[in-house]
């Protein structure tokens, strides 16, 4: 399982099998340039991969008025 | 994907600069393009006195970070607007931000002047969204030039830039498309206002507000779930990942080839402006926006609740 945390929602999902950070984002319907994509404190470039027991936070980019 | 500088494995890719740095290389690469917006629209002289306006969130507070260190002199201003669990957080993170970089910080309390973001929103019908961003440039603005301050730097970005310039063009509304851009200069009662973060993306800022640890509010307004901008901002998220670089082209070619034709249009018909017969603050009208606003509040107040 790679196990992905959603900021600033809140929301945890689970993926049963390895994929690109780009896969990620695209599965949570996000453009490349709108989340970090985050590892143990490193962001990750699209083409990084994840593997199975990554903890990672898609942190969306928004900011406040 | 390696650095485009030094080879190393990449933190930030950026497609619409067809690029990607790694850690220490990327935030040399953010400084560069602040300093440089600085340099072409002459933002900030040596020897000027800048006032930031500071909201918590990570532009604001990484224009900070920049403007600081560029060397430039800056002190931090905070609109505390009251918004219960959101305005405390807010705070704390600005204050806590610039104790750490030992800058000289300042809070306005909306609560104080009677303009409590809550009780405003109770008492007057038109979207809180445009009152408060009224309250807050106007108490910017007074704080900036009863204090000698000789620039106000704002934190917003492209994408910011990006979607009021095309809300304005929606409407195509011609006096606010006559002075949008970087740059305002100082008039009769205005500070001088700069963007020195307008070329940079908001996904621009928050790698580089996430590599160098800036601790920012990432919680947005309770209130601003309806405003119209994040509509513009997500069909040009779009449209930026179909075509590469669409915004900036679209916002530097404004400034180039359309801000002077409304510009010089505007000459003509500019309301000269007085000073409000309440507060003596520049008006076109003959009592200002944020004294109309206090006079709503007050006459509601007492009005009795149905
Ligand atoms: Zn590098
Ligand atoms: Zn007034």
């Amino acid at each position: 399982m790679i196990h992905v945390r959603l900021e600033p929602q809140g929301r945890e999902l689970r993926l049963p099998k390895a994929c690109t950070a780009l896969k990620l984002l695209r599965e949570l319907g996000l453009g490349v340039n709108s989340a970090l994509v985050i590892r143990d404190g490193e962001l990750l470039t699209p083409d990084r991969r994840l593997n199975i027991g990554d903890e990672i936070v898609v942190r969306t980019v928004t900011s406040r008025g | 994907m390696k650095c485009r500088k030094c080879k190393a494995l990449a933190a930030v890719a950026l497609p619409s600069h067809n690029t990607a740095f790694c850690p220490d290389c990327y935030p040399v690469f953010v400084r560069s393009q602040v300093e440089r917006a600085i340099h072409r629209h002459k933002m900030i002289a040596p020897g000027d006195r800048v006032l930031v306006a500071v909201s918590g969130g990570k532009d604001s507070l990484a224009l900070t970070l920049l403007l600081h260190e560029l060397g430039h002199d800056v002190h931090g201003l905070h609109v505390d607007l009251d918004i219960p669990g959101s305005s405390t957080d807010a705070r704390a993170a600005c204050e806590g931000f610039f104790a750490k970089l030992g800058l000289p910080f300042t809070v306005v309390e909306l609560r104080r002047e009677g303009l409590a973001i809550p009780l405003v929103k109770s008492r007057i019908k038109r979207p809180i969204c445009s009152v408060c961003g009224k309250l807050k440039r106007h108490y910017f603005n007074k704080f900036a030039l009863e204090n000698g301050f000789s620039v106000l730097a704002t934190g917003h970005n492209l994408d910011d830039e990006v979607s009021r310039l095309f809300a304005n063009t929606m409407r195509w509304d011609a006096s606010y498309l006559s002075d949008q851009g970087p740059v305002l200069p100082a008039a009769d009662g205005f500070a001088r206002k700069v963007k020195p973060m307008y070329r940079l993306t908001e996904f621009e800022i928050a790698n580089f507000s996430f590599l160098r640890g800036i601790d920012h509010v990432i919680a947005g307004c309770p209130y601003s779930g309806r405003a119209s901008f994040p509509v513009y901002k997500s069909l040009w998220s779009d449209l930026e990942g179909r075509m590469h670089g669409a915004k900036v082209q679209f916002y530097e070619n404004f400034l180039r080839d359309g801000r002077p034709v409304f510009a010089a249009w505007a000459e003509h018909r500019e309301d000269p402006l007085s000073p409000c017969t309440v507060c003596g603050y520049p008006t076109s009208a003959e009592v200002c926006g944020v004294c109309r606003i206090r006079e709503m509040v007050r006459v509601e107040s007492e009005a009795p609740r149905s």
